[in-house]
This record gives structure tokens, C-alpha cells and sequence, in this order.
């Protein structure tokens, strides 16, 4: 299980529903953040988010113990489980 | 989160040395438009051969200051030799990395477009053009150094900051203290810390 957290902020809602455009990946909230969890990966196109780059390289709230990011460039943001 | 109630109210006034009081006044008064405000005019006294001096003020708006502090008979190098980088205060080697020559900086608020755009029209003017114009998603800033080599920022911000957003920066200084208090403290193991601290405080 991979669980990536995301500050829901308005710059930040594009890299939650690029997240959940995949199957494998649920996107839920705690609270003001989304939870974002899948048994495996989760993988997240920059391109897709339109993020540019102070909102894309700041946009990780958090990572449980059981993933670690192994990717976060210009192009993606990958969260695998450990 | 803090018990303590906040009783401070900004900043009475940051201050710096200037070995070019001419320029400096030219830049924050003549061409930036702040007003001059407060000086004190004094004698050196004290055990430590304390050079006459005088320290002038400029309102930053909000009723804050920028202050500076002449020192009569005083060349730069009282400060060390001149550095390859930074200002007159802090001088740095050319293999200082930028990033960290730049951290330590002032930025001044505006509330709108308009005012950001008319500063830097008053500096694009001057002999200290705007360096750098930047959006950063969320904020606005121009940027360059004024003429003691101190950065000098004026921002304003593109939407207001959220709740939330303060709650996730109390998160992330509680987490950040307990990396710290570790060895070896990583971006990674915050971000670990962080969730967790997310998982446990947050309700869901």
C-alpha cells in the first residue's frame, strides 16, 4: 500500500485528479488534505497537472512509511511501495 | 499550536550598514518613494572606539522601516575584505552557491498588480533595474539589489493564504523538529514524519 498526501489547495487539484485517472489509484480526504492511496504505485504526469514548477516540486504533504517517492522530475511524481 | 496570545504587531524597523548613505537615499527615497522618517544623529561613545554615525529610517509602509547606520571614518573593509559575492554586510567567496548568497533578504508587501508593476516602473528607471520578475503560482515578486548589494524583494501574493495551509505548516514544523532531532534528517523521512503526523491529528 502507497499513501501520498496533497494539501487541498487550488493549485494542488489538478495533481489529485491526474492521480485518480488511474484504476489502481482511490483518492479520498482527511480533513483539508487528499489521501491518495493504491496497492501499488501511484504515478502522476506533470504535464497532465499543469503544474508548473514552485506548485509541482512543493506539492507532497506527505508519504507513509510503506512508500517512498522514487521519482519527482519534470515529468513525473512516483510514489512506490517500499 | 501556540497558547500564547500574539501581541506583536510587525516589524518596528530592520537595519543594515551603508558605506554609501548618497546612493541608499537616492534608491529608498528618491527613486522607490519611501519617506524618510526617523534619524538619529550620535556621537560614538563606548568602550569599543564607536565611530560617530548616523542612523536614518525609511516607512516601508504599514508603519515599519528599513533603517541604515553611517559610521563617519569607517571604510567597507572594517567588514573584512570585499567579498566576490554578497553585499557590504555579508561577503562570500565566488564558490558560495547562489542559492544560499540570496536566502537572507528582504520583501516588502504590495496589495496588487498595479502597485507591483508601478515599482518596478520606479526602478526600471533608476541605476537598479529589476533583476528578475517572477510568478511563482501563488506569488508575485520583482527582485533585485539595492546599492549596498542587499537583495531586495517587493511581492505580492496571487490569492489569499488559507486555513489550512497554516495548519499544514504547523504539521510540517512539528514534523521538521522531529527529523532534526535525529541523525541524518532527510526531505524523505519529513515527508514520512509529516504523513504521520497527518494520519494521527487530522480527522478524516
Amino acid at each position: 500500500m502507497t499513501t501520498l498526501y496533497v494539501l487541498d489547495v487550488p493549485e494542488n487539484v489538478a495533481v489529485a485528479t491526474v492521480a485518480e485517472e488511474d484504476p489502481a489509484v482511490t483518492v479520498g480526504h482527511r480533513g483539508d488534505y487528499f489521501e491518495i492511496t493504491a496497492d501499488g504505485p501511484i504515478v502522476i504526469d506533470r504535464r497532465a497537472t499543469g503544474c508548473r514548477h514552485a506548485v509541482w516540486y512543493s506539492c507532497v504533504a506527505g508519504v507513509a512509511r510503506d512508500g517512498r517517492i522514487t521519482q519527482h522530475d519534470k515529468n513525473a511524481l512516483r510514489v512506490d511501495p517500499v | 499550536m501556540s497558547e500564547q496570545d500574539h501581541r506583536v504587531r510587525g516589524v518596528d524597523h530592520v537595519a543594515f550598514p551603508t558605506f554609501d548613505p548618497a546612493a541608499t537615499v537616492r534608491f529608498y527615497r528618491d527613486v522607490l518613494g519611501f519617506p524618510v522618517v526617523h534619524s538619529i544623529c550620535a556621537a560614538g561613545w563606548g568602550p569599543e572606539n564607536h565611530p560617530d554615525f548616523i542612523h536614518f529610517f525609511f516607512d516601508i509602509g504599514n508603519g515599519d522601516r528599513i533603517a541604515f547606520f553611517y559610521y563617519f571614518g569607517t571604510p567597507p573593509e572594517v567588514g573584512g575584505p570585499a567579498g566576490e559575492k554578497g553585499d557590504v554586510h555579508a561577503r562570500f567567496g565566488a564558490d558560495v552557491p547562489e542559492y544560499f548568497v540570496r536566502s537572507r533578504h528582504l520583501a516588502i508587501h504590495v496589495d496588487s498588480e498595479e502597485d507591483l508593476l508601478e515599482y518596478r516602473r520606479r526602478l526600471d528607471a533608476s541605476s537598479w533595474p529589476v533583476e528578475m520578475q517572477i510568478r511563482h503560482e501563488t506569488i508575485e515578486s520583482i527582485y533585485t539589489h539595492d546599492p549596498n548589494g542587499y537583495m531586495f524583494e517587493i511581492t505580492r501574493a496571487l490569492r489569499p493564504v488559507l486555513p489550512q495551509e497554516d495548519v499544514d505548516a504547523e504539521l510540517t514544523v512539528d514534523a521538521l523538529l522531529d527529523v532534526v532531532a535525529e541523525p541524518e534528517p532527510t526531505f524523505g523521512k519529513l515527508l514520512a514524519r509529516k504523513a504521520e503526523l497527518i494520519a494521527s491529528r487530522v480527522p478524516v
